[in-house]
């Protein structure tokens, strides 16, 4: 039988689309099994509801908290430090790190100091932060900064010094001038490793923001998990917590990672484990 | 007309480990006629690799001089022309975006450019690759595409540095007799490096041996075009040929 090209391209996304729902059921299902496990063993055992929600009254907070608009306002307002962090970050660290890279020297000598800087978790940052900040935008946007800022320098420089010679020499021997070698050859021939860097390091922004949060500011969502505690509201503290991590799944899944398969994975340059 | 040029080359480096000075290339005078296909061939360590990426630009020459239709060699550039063993495609441009590189880089347009890179696409056979990237073709193919890409830059001289040397032995073959056959097309000056004898004499108008970074000698190869292995492989000038080139190359 005869298939048209159309045709069988649409039942290849189709097949796609069915291997991603599948895909997604079976990364949900364990999520789920814990939620009924949860939703059994807190009435079981009669849990003091100051220690541990119950699955109700987590879905009822969340009602309230999306009702009165406050959940919106926590999730924006922390979304838009973790974006403008990582933004600023990366705006200064790729073209440092690959103006760093081109030269072997200066690559070498700073190549210890990124490592360790980019191992200092951005928490580590708070205090200084607050005392050069106050309390508040700057401090939290610096700490996102330089969890954003060390890693993913580090990656570009990485990146940069493993594109092959070869590959800058064909760039030159066809005519490619110092400006063209940056955009047609060292940028996109770094790109794998920086966009690593980001993941890794927006990974840390994350941690680091929800822990800046706790401390330095009156809104976000480490400021709600702090506040509720202060008044054993053990259940705004689950929502808080379920909504930090269901959003780093989104902008890892949604964001990241497509981002990843689009570009390097197309090209050959990394597979994905 | 001479488009390339070797006087007296030369080059010396300092090796950090035998800690003295190391001539890789003695004295080495050539000239390549515009059009020619030179093969250069020699055991490992005779230096022909070296003269190579001094020719490219790749890395300074310590001694004489090479001159491209009369220009002396600074650097690398577009007139030079450079087919690497490791193809060195760059694997986030599809095949159509590599071989329009060159003329990127004069400032061609895109249309114009893409419709230079379909036609030598077309020469290797290639013209269905043209969307893909790298990574998705064959040893073969990519450097078909390697070979093209130089070519499109309409270089004077189209350096091969070993560009079979790392395919499987049936396609090597196919690639040479391509190889002959577009050069018989578009006729462009090749410096071709091997140290595959039947392979140099097989492609080239003259071969040249090359022993410890000296020119042993030079042979002339009047083999008449096509060249196509079925017919060759029986050819008693060619068998000729290559026994008087494997011998100087195994006593040099």
């Amino acid at each position: 039988m005869l298939v048209a090209p159309g045709q069988k391209l649409r039942s290849r996304v189709a097949w796609r689309g069915m291997n991603s729902l599948v895909g997604a059921a079976l990364f949900v299902a364990p999520l789920l099994v814990l939620v009924a496990i949860w939703a059994i063993v807190v009435p079981l055992f009669n849990v003091n509801p100051r220690i541990f929600p119950s699955v109700g009254s987590v879905a009822e907070a969340a009602v309230a908290a999306i009702g009165d608009g406050s959940l919106i306002r926590h999730i924006g307002a922390s979304m838009l430090r973790v974006g403008l962090g990582t933004f600023l970050g990366v705006l200064v660290a790729v073209p440092l790190g690959i103006a760093m890279g081109v030269s072997p020297a200066v690559s070498a000598f700073l190549t210890p100091l990124f490592r360790f800087f980019s191992v200092l978790a951005g928490i580590a940052w708070i205090p200084i932060a607050t005392l050069w900040f106050g309390y508040g935008f700057g401090a939290i946007i610096f700490v996102i900064f330089n969890a954003v800022f060390f890693v993913v320098a580090y990656n570009t420089l990485l990146g940069v010094s493993t594109i092959p010679m070869t590959i800058r020499n064909a760039a030159a021997s066809l005519g490619a001038g110092r400006w063209a070698l940056l955009t047609e050859v060292l940028l996109p021939g770094a790109l794998p490793n920086i966009v690593t860097g980001v993941r890794t390091g927006l990974g840390f922004a994350w941690r680091g923001l929800i822990a800046a949060e706790m401390i330095a500011t009156n809104v976000g969502l480490g400021y709600m998990l702090f506040v509720a505690r202060d008044f054993y509201r053990t259940e705004v503290i689950v929502l808080g917590m379920i909504v930090i991590g269901v959003l780093w799944l989104f902008i890892d899944r949604l964001l990241l990672v497509p981002l990843e398969r689009a570009t390097i994975e197309r090209w050959g340059l990394v597979r994905r484990t | 007309m001479k488009t390339l040029s070797l006087k007296n080359l030369r080059k010396t480096y300092f090796d950090p480990y035998a800690g003295s000075q190391v001539t890789a290339v003695h004295d080495v005078s050539l000239d390549v006629e515009q059009g020619e296909f030179v093969s250069v061939v020699g055991p490992s360590g005779c230096g022909k690799t070296t003269i190579l990426n001094m020719i490219a630009g790749f890395i300074p020459y310590t001694g004489g001089e090479i001159l491209i239709d009369g220009n002396l060699v600074k650097g690398p550039g577009p007139d030079r022309g450079v087919v690497f063993q490791s193809f060195a495609l760059f694997p986030w441009k599809t095949v159509l975006e590599n071989v329009g590189f060159g003329p990127k880089m004069r400032g061609v347009p895109k249309d114009e450019r893409d419709r230079t890179a379909r036609e030598y696409l077309a020469l290797a056979g290639l013209s269905h690759a043209a969307d893909r990237y790298p990574n998705e073709l064959s040893g073969g193919m990519q450097q078909r595409v390697g070979v093209v890409r130089a070519l499109a830059n309409n270089p004077a001289v189209l350096l091969m540095d070993e560009p079979f040397a790392s395919v499987d032995a049936q396609t090597r073959m196919t690639l040479q007799e391509e190889l002959t056959r577009i050069w018989q097309e578009r006729k462009p000056t090749v410096i071709f490096i091997t140290h595959d004898v039947a392979e140099a004499v097989f492609l080239a108008n003259r071969v040249v041996v090359l022993s410890k970074g000296r020119v042993l000698d030079q042979i002339k190869v009047d083999l008449p075009r096509p060249r196509v292995w079925d017919h060759l492989i029986e050819d008693e000038t060619f068998k000729r040929l290559s026994a008087q080139v494997l011998q100087m190359v195994r006593a040099a």
